[in-house]
């Protein structure tokens, strides 16, 4: 690893995202700026409707901000257009979502090798061995989504985020849908790769025990971050999410 | 539950609207056919009826029965017979008149040859009561030279007034001045025929008729019947010439039109039952998606206390709707359609009076039944399945399309596939009859539908791997997605498979039928040349054979003449083959064993061997035969034959014919050329002489090959044009069934996309599955079509198909074609993929 603990994969600058029109207008994000250091386990936090899935989503380059930038590397997202926007997200971004999160025609080894295939390279066979070593999936890779349990699913997931080593992993809830044996075994996976691979990843929950593995977590209320906790516990975070009323 | 039902149409405004266009096509097809057929039929009948207005009686010989070209096959009557006519009690006024073949030639001095209709030459009719035609522009002809022409082959040709017109006989050439143009009624031209009228000595001179009338047309004094002046026609009349009202002369023509029309319609409607057919799998196919999309709906409703007899009917009453809206539509179109075609028609020379499209209540209903009945029963199943939802499925996310068990679909497959095999067979060899091979034809296509869930996914495999290896992850998953649904991939692609293998079945056929001709060609033609007639029905004047006969370069000249018969009480015309028995054999090998063609007397006939094997004629046999003209006479079988492509099953001598027949025109004339001649000098000197008979084609062995393929490919390729609609409803049915695809999967493509898939890769992906679709529809189409045309190549062994070909290069076109159509299918359902919102289809909402 050569890159510093100052280092910035991504930020935003000021970011606001409007909803609708008019009356009928929501402030979803209402002058967000932040900055994700390298090798560093966000948590964004906050109570329902707090801006938390669109902030992650405008920063993946999912969705475009209404004003505000957004950075990924040094990389404007705003001044890319759709062919380049879906280039920067195979070959920079990883995600994780809360479902939906595999292709249900491909096996396990297909699904975590998608992104290297959408781009038609080869995957770097020592790191996914790697990988999927990590994630404890090395039995079950002939197998098809249907034949997975959610946990193994969600670990399908996160390797297909890792295996192409993305700048940036986002993960939206991705705890939401798993009993709490399996979300632990995910979350300390993350929590791994970014302690022994240096990754960055950026992780969108309302668990307060998913946010005690993370390095950092951002609150965020009606559009905006109210607090930023360090090397958070599962109890501290409880008793700020209190306070935030949620 | 109704309100369920409203609201369920609602919500799959676009899936029904694709579904009922398929129906609209198909219902359009039965439509537009009867309109048409009735327009045409109204548009002739009036005609005919305006043509017989002012006449009251014909007197003309009787005829056993008309043939294709009824107007030159009854005898003439002697001229003095008009006299007798014209003295008997309540005649105004009487008139003769002749009619016969003549054929215009244009201004480069090519044969006006109309597709089908006749080239008449007709006597101008002096009386404005009895005649028919009213003069245009001009003049009506009074002395020789000059003549009368219809508006629309005047217009056509560029002929006015004063211009100078040749006309072919089939006597000498001649040319006359245009005096005059004529029009039918209303209408420019008869049906479509070209027309000459001369005045009467003319036209019985030119038409072959001299002293002798075809008919007398008859007026009747104020007050005197039709009918009673028949009557007293008749009374004086000498045996063999009758009296016949104007009327009944009118419906009689208007009759034989309508067979023909009935015909042309009937075949129409079968390729329209080809479209509904297609139409109704992907009905079946679309409502059967709805039904799995919707498995959540309608367990809440089976939740809330609705039976399952009810969620059932709501889906039926679906369907009804549907069928109803899209029978409404497609008469609509159909009416549009038969606009369309009357419009071509014009544009092709055939000027129908001024009618009215002819839209009968008939018509309608049939459309309507026609079109809600194939809706509700490819909707009936679907239903079922939908009655079946448990409630529980409410609760539950699945995609749950739950197999029927794979024994029973094997079975039920298979007893259709079989049975319908056996069918096909029972009606072809075993004359079960057309419509045991209909129904045969339609379980074997039910059948292999049935059962293709079950090698739907092999197929896709197999079909997909080039895919899969050539077009790395896109194909890859383009095949798996092929093979997801087995059923649904089975049920799309079925619809194609109906309209391709009907396509291969007659590739396959026109195939053979090609090869087994030119085989026939190859074995028996000794002639060097052969020198036909434009149009099959017509033929062209004796005097060309006249003047080849004895030119040194040429060794062999031999006529054909051909005409129609029945055998009496039948009412199907078979056709008789007149040669001349002393030079046939140098131009023709015959194979006559036993017995031979030289000895041919006038009462006897030959009979083709396999003729002969299917009627049990043996030599000696006294065969009755009935003639238009002649009445019925009684032949002796001289002897057998073996060839059958160019004589056909029973031949005459030129001699008898001439006793049976009153044409004159030879339909072929075989020239073999003197040995040591330069082919190129035979050829020269043929094609001089012809000069003087533009309506004659000289061709040698290899043009005569090609001519014949010619008219087989110009069939095959209308039958393919009207097969192509079926394609394109087919073709419909991939575009919805992908379109339902990219809606379920809409999440899938989500994910996709969000990992970086561009959107040319996700409408790639579309693209390959809908291509393997679409060629898993060709190779079972082409398969079954391979099966039909094989038993139908044997079936009319017979007939004269002795050799099976298979067009391969042909039938690898239509399987790329097959696959284009999967890319044109996959164009839209592809773009709506690429357009998925990445992030509506990765939350959970």
């Amino acid at each position: 690893m050569n890159t510093t603990e100052e280092k910035i994969v991504a930020r935003t600058e000021d970011l606001v995202k409007v909803y609708g029109e008019g009356s009928a207008s929501v402030r979803a994000l209402d002058g967000v700026s932040l900055a994700l250091g390298a090798a560093e386990l966000t948590a964004i936090m906050g109570p329902s409707g707090s801006g938390k899935s669109t902030l992650l989503h405008c920063m993946a380059g999912l969705d475009r901000a209404t004003s505000g930038r957004v950075y990924v590397g040094d990389v404007d997202l705003g001044s890319l257009d759709e062919k380049r926007l879906t280039r920067l997200r195979r070959d920079k971004v990883g995600f994780v979502f809360q479902a939906y999160n595999l292709v249900p025609t491909l096996t396990a080894a297909e699904n975590i090798a998608l992104p290297m295939d959408i781009a038609g390279r080869n995957p770097d066979r020592a790191w996914m061995d790697g990988v999927i070593e990590a994630v404890g999936l090395r039995d079950r890779l002939r197998h098809r989504p249907a034949e997975l349990s959610g946990g193994e699913q969600q670990r399908v997931a996160a390797a297909r985020a890792l295996v192409s080593r993305p700048e940036i992993t986002f993960a939206d809830e991705p705890t939401g849908n798993l009993d709490s044996r399996s979300g632990a075994e995910l979350l300390g996976f993350m929590r791994r790769s970014v302690g022994e691979y240096g990754q960055t990843i950026a992780m969108v929950t309302h668990d307060p025990t998913a946010a005690g593995y993370a390095d950092r977590v951002i609150f965020l209320s009606d559009g905006r971050i109210v607090d930023e906790m360090r090397a958070p516990t599962a109890e501290r975070v409880l008793d700020r999410m209190k306070s935030l009323g949620s | 539950m109704w309100k369920a039902t409203i609201r369920g149409l609602l919500a799959h405004k676009l899936r029904l609207a694709l579904t009922a266009l398929a129906v609209v096509l198909g219902v359009g097809f039965v439509t537009g056919t009867y309109v048409l057929t009735d327009t045409m039929n109204r548009a002739f009948t009036d005609l005919f009826r305006d043509a017989v207005a002012g006449v009251d009686v014909y007197v003309r010989s009787h005829a056993a029965f008309a043939g294709p070209s009824a107007e030159t096959e009854r005898r003439p009557i002697p001229e003095r017979l008009l006299e007798t006519v014209r003295g008997v009690e309540g005649v105004r006024v009487a008139e003769g008149s002749v009619a016969g073949y003549a054929q215009l030639v244009d201004r480069r001095g090519k044969a006006v040859a109309p597709m089908g209709p006749p080239t008449l030459g007709v006597s101008w009719t002096t009386d404005r009561t009895l005649a028919s035609l009213t003069i245009r522009a001009g003049r009506a002809p009074e002395r020789p030279g000059e003549a009368v022409l219809d508006a629309v082959s005047a217009r056509a040709h560029g002929f006015g007034v004063g211009d100078s017109v040749t006309v072919l006989f089939q006597g000498p050439t001649e040319r006359f001045r245009v005096v005059g143009i004529a029009g039918f009624g209303e209408a420019d031209n008869m049906g479509g025929a070209t027309l000459v009228a001369f005045d009467l000595r003319t036209a019985q001179r030119v038409l072959g008729r001299p002293g002798a009338l075809d008919t007398i047309e008859v007026a009747a004094d104020p007050g005197v019947p039709a009918a009673t002046l028949r009557d007293r026609i008749a009374a004086v009349l000498p045996p063999g010439v009758e009296a016949v009202t104007g009327r009944a002369v009118g419906s009689e023509e208007a009759k034989s039109l309508q067979e023909a029309l009935s015909f042309f319609r009937t075949a129409l409607l079968v390729f329209a039952g080809v479209a509904l057919f297609v139409g109704a799998f992907i009905i079946f196919n679309t409502f059967g998606i709805l039904v799995t999309q919707r498995a959540r709906e309608l367990a809440l409703l089976r939740a809330l206390g609705a039976s399952r007899s009810q969620v059932t009917r709501s889906v039926v009453a679906e369907s009804a709707i549907v069928g109803a809206v899209a029978s409404g539509a497609g008469i609509g179109a159909g009416v549009l359609m038969a606009l369309a075609l009357r419009g071509l028609l014009a544009a092709f020379g055939i000027d129908l009076p001024s009618v009215g499209l002819q839209i009968l209540p008939r018509t309608i209903v049939i459309s309507l039944v026609v079109g809600i009945a194939v809706t509700l029963a490819a909707s009936v199943l679907p239903a079922r399945r939908a009655g079946r939802v448990s409630p529980i499925e409410a609760l539950r996310d699945a995609e749950a399309d739950r197999p029927t068990s794979l024994r029973t679909r094997s079975f039920v497959g298979g007893i259709g596939t079989v049975g319908g095999a056996a069918a096909l067979g029972a009606g072809l060899f075993a004359g079960a009859g057309i419509g045991v091979v209909g129904a045969g034809v339609a379980a074997v296509f039910l059948g292999v539908a049935i059962l293709a869930p079950l090698v739907a996914r092999p197929l896709a495999r197999v079909i997909g791997a080039p895919f899969a290896r050539l077009r790395g992850l896109t194909g890859r998953l383009g095949r798996e997605n092929a093979m997801r649904n087995p059923r649904r991939t089975a049920a799309t692609s079925s619809a194609l498979m109906v309209g391709l293998a009907l396509v291969g079945t007659f590739l396959i056929l026109g195939a053979s039928l090609k090869v087994s001709l030119g085989k026939a060609i190859e074995r028996s033609l000794r002639a060097d040349y052969v020198l036909t007639a434009g149009s099959h029905f017509t033929g062209f004047s004796p005097a060309l054979a006249e003047r080849l006969r004895g030119r040194p370069e040429i060794a062999a000249v031999s006529e054909i003449r051909i005409g129609f018969w029945r055998k009496p009480g039948s009412t199907s015309l078979r056709m008789v083959t007149a040669v001349d028995p002393a030079t046939v054999e140098r131009v023709l090998a015959l194979g006559v064993r036993p017995g031979n063609v030289a000895g041919l007397r006038p009462d006897e006939v030959l009979v083709s061997r396999r003729a002969a094997e299917r009627g049990r004629i043996r030599v000696g046999d006294r065969l009755d035969m009935e003639f238009p003209a002649s009445g019925t006479a009684p032949l002796t079988v001289a002897g057998l034959f073996d060839e059958g492509g160019l004589v056909g099953d029973y031949a005459v001598s030129l001699a008898a014919y001439g006793r049976l027949f009153t044409s004159r025109l030879d339909s072929m004339v075989l020239v073999r050329a003197a040995p040591g001649r330069a082919p190129g000098e035979v050829r020269g000197v043929l094609a001089r002489e012809i000069g003087a008979f533009p309506s004659v084609r000289l061709e040698d062995q290899a043009g005569m090959r090609r001519q014949q393929e010619g008219m087989i490919d110009q069939l095959l390729g209308l039958v393919t044009a009207l097969l192509g609609l079926a394609v394109v409803i087919a073709l419909l049915g991939i575009v919805n069934t992908l379109a339902l695809a990219v809606f379920e999967r809409r999440r899938e493509f989500g994910l996709l996309r969000a990992v970086g898939m561009s959107r040319r890769q996700v409408r790639a992906m579309v693209r390959h599955e809908s291509v393997i679709i679409a060629l898993i529809g060709g190779v079972l189409g082409l398969g079954i079509g391979l099966f039909f045309g094989w038993a139908l190549v044997a079936a009319l062994g017979d007939a004269g198909v002795t050799e099976l070909a298979l067009p391969t290069a042909q039938l690898a076109v239509f399987l790329a074609l097959a696959g284009l159509a999967g890319v044109l299918a996959a164009v839209l359902p592809a773009r709506r993929a690429a357009r998925v919102d990445i992030l509506r289809a990765v939350t959970v909402d």
